[in-house]
């Protein structure tokens, strides 16, 4: 019965039993508790007391780009795999896989996901236990930024979000005077090649090759992301190749099966790393410029190296 | 039936070979960049200048067609053989756990291979190793005190199958998002990885397949009878039982390595040709051939132009087509046994 030792009134201690020795000493006391209190109070950050989980790479990458890495507590597992500063967080499965319990189990106030009729389940079962679930989509270029400047304001981080928007805003108007005037080659960008997926109209990856300066081959496919056949791209002649997709076979020598492609025959396939221009995150503007610097190889625009993006 | 005689064999074996060349016809004409029949014919003819319509022609539709005639014969003789070794109308490719294996072998590289440096390459040799392993598996756990059991294979195959497809639903769920889409549409099959190279390797095994189980046709059918009356008939159950299991697995790796599991066409087409040229191995064996390989092809052109550009995993179009086409047979020919 010792783990109920406490309840026993042996261990209580009557208040009466206490007596101060003298007033004054009492009143100093109480002010350096107050003084204590007050200093622990100031020096708690704002906000430490919202404990965020995050089911998506592209929210996770917001997150920390808003300066709100602390906030985060468990994360999903693409997550971990892509950004490797949360990579020892708890982790709390995949789209198909979320554990309810893991994300219950860290008793987060909100929990970021993008809406999936994969996890509408999950989300539901989420509110049941009063946790707050914040959807955020992320198909086309408006609903990227909403969720950046929601999320933001959910954080508490407005400021930083507002800038961020702003500067993504900013580096789709002047690339698109980068681009110039004329007619505007046709391009396809590829995400995965077998099966051939590839960025079709009403996707953020639309309105960037658009800024780019660049016709989207695949824009008369309404899906954000069609899979489509060879047949149809080799017919589609496209001018430019951009292939995003992880393959241990380089893009070029890929691509160089199918030399009646105008992109092949010129030499126009780029390579482009998937995870920082294909994912729809909060640096959208590098992205853009990792794009416009890989389909116009001699146009001065403001450099990004890649490999430097976090 | 009418009895099977040579005259019959070799018209109803000429007029499947007349609607596969037309399944083929369908195949090369259908696809999403409106080719016209002049443009194709001179492609075909070789007097076209390299070029996207040649590319699309020759290395894009012609490869398709090839392979998607020798994965249909291969996985409708299959299918012809499994029923048979097993005395099971339900009997499909798939049954024995052999698909399971190729399967647990493609999503292995799938799932893994990127983190380890393989592409999707690699895929069909895993498939195929993990079909010969699932082939040998079946051989040493069946085959116990000298005998191939009949219920001692299916129930193999069928634990083995339940087994792959845990393994395979772990795999899928520690994969990645792309590679989860990768396994996803490798499950339901698809032709649009169709090679040349890749077709040569199915044709080898269809016709290793169809030169091993042709002379065994007769004992097949006696093996309808039941074990004891074939056997007393001269028929060792044992031996055929074996080769048969070879010859169907073989045939089922190759084809299920180059395109996943394409459903339905081992399972509908055996039964289909069964209903309209009669159950006699020595024709249903050939004529399945050349019946899953126009299916096949008619389904892959389907998948290819539906709609217009996008592709859709041709396994989808099989079951969809198989199963009312089916069904309507079936039903015709019970009017037509029974009277309605």
């Amino acid at each position: 019965m010792t783990r109920f030792r406490w309840l026993s009134s042996d261990d209580w201690v009557p208040m009466t039993t206490h007596r101060w020795p003298h007033q004054s000493t009492k009143l100093v006391w109480l002010a350096l508790l107050l003084l204590v209190l007050a200093a622990a109070v100031a020096q708690r950050p704002a906000a430490a007391a919202l404990r965020v989980v995050s089911m998506n790479p592209s929210l996770t990458r917001m997150l920390i780009a808003l300066d709100a890495q602390k906030t985060l507590v468990g994360v999903d597992e693409f997550s971990a795999q892509t950004e490797p500063a949360i990579a020892h967080l708890p982790r709390v499965g995949g789209l198909f896989n979320p554990s309810l319990e893991a994300v219950v189990a860290l008793q987060p106030d909100v929990v970021v996901v993008v809406p999936s009729v994969a996890q509408r389940d999950f989300r539901d079962r989420l509110r049941q236990f009063g946790i707050d679930v914040l959807e955020l989509p992320n198909i086309t270029l408006d609903q990227v930024l909403d969720s950046i400047r929601e999320l933001g304001a959910r954080i508490d981080r407005v400021g930083v979000a507002k800038t961020r928007v702003a500067e993504i805003r900013r580096a789709f108007r002047d690339m698109g005077r980068h681009a110039g005037e004329g007619k505007r080659p046709s391009a396809i960008l590829v995400l995965q090649r077998d099966p051939l997926y590839v960025a079709g109209a009403g996707s953020f990856l639309d309105e960037m090759l658009r800024a780019a300066g660049v016709e989207n081959a695949a824009g008369r496919f309404s899906d954000p992301y069609p899979r489509v056949g060879i047949e149809w791209l080799i017919a589609a002649a496209p001018d430019i190749i951009i292939d995003s997709a992880k393959d241990p076979v380089p893009a070029a020598l890929h691509w160089s099966r199918w030399p009646s492609i105008p992109a092949v025959a010129d030499s126009r396939v780029y390579a482009v790393p998937a995870g920082n221009v294909t994912l729809p995150g909060p640096y959208l503007d590098r992205s853009l410029r990792i794009l416009f610097d890989a389909i116009y190889p001699s146009a001065q625009t403001p450099a990004v190296d890649p490999s430097a993006l976090p | 039936m009418k009895p099977l005689t040579a005259a019959r064999t070799l018209s109803v074996l000429f007029v499947l070979f007349a609607v596969a060349v037309a399944a083929a016809a369908i195949g090369l004409v259908a696809g999403p960049s409106g080719l016209g029949w002049g443009e194709i014919v001179s492609v075909l003819a070789g007097e076209a200048d390299p070029g996207p319509a040649s590319d699309i022609v020759l290395r894009v539709r012609l490869p398709r067609v090839i392979l998607g005639a020798l994965v249909g014969a291969s996985l409708a003789v299959a299918g012809v053989l499994f029923q048979a070794l097993l005395r099971n109308p339900l009997a499909d490719p798939y049954v024995l756990g052999v698909s399971g294996g190729a399967a647990l072998g493609a999503i292995a590289v799938l799932s893994l291979g990127s983190a380890i440096g393989l592409g999707y390459a690699a895929v069909p040799p895993a498939a195929f190793a993990g079909a010969l392993a699932t082939t040998g598996l079946l051989y040493a756990i069946s085959g116990v005190q000298g005998r191939v059991s009949a219920t001692g294979l299916l129930l193999t195959g069928v634990v083995f199958n339940a087994f792959a497809s845990a393994a395979i639903v772990f795999l899928a769920s520690v994969a990645g998002l792309t590679e989860g889409t990768s396994i996803f549409l490798w499950l339901i099959g698809s032709l649009s990885a169709g090679r040349l190279e890749v077709a040569g390797w199915v044709a080898g095994f269809l016709a290793l397949g169809l030169a091993v189980a042709m002379p065994l046709a007769r004992g097949l059918n006696l093996s309808a009878l039941g074990e004891e009356a074939a056997q007393q008939l001269g028929v060792d159950i044992d031996r055929q039982r074996r080769i048969v299991l070879g010859a169907a697995s073989l045939m089922v790796g190759a084809a299920v390595s180059v395109a996943g599991l394409i459903g339905f066409v081992g399972l509908i087409i055996p039964h289909l040709l069964r209903l309209l040229v009669g159950p006699d191995h020595r024709l249903l064996i050939p004529a399945a051939a050349l019946g899953g390989a126009a299916f096949l092809v008619v389904c892959d052109a389907v998948a290819r132009t539906l709609l217009d550009g996008r592709e859709l995993p041709v396994g989808a179009i099989t079951a969809l087509a198989g199963g009312p086409l089916f069904l309507w047979l079936l039903r015709r020919h019970h009017h037509r046994a029974f009277g309605s």
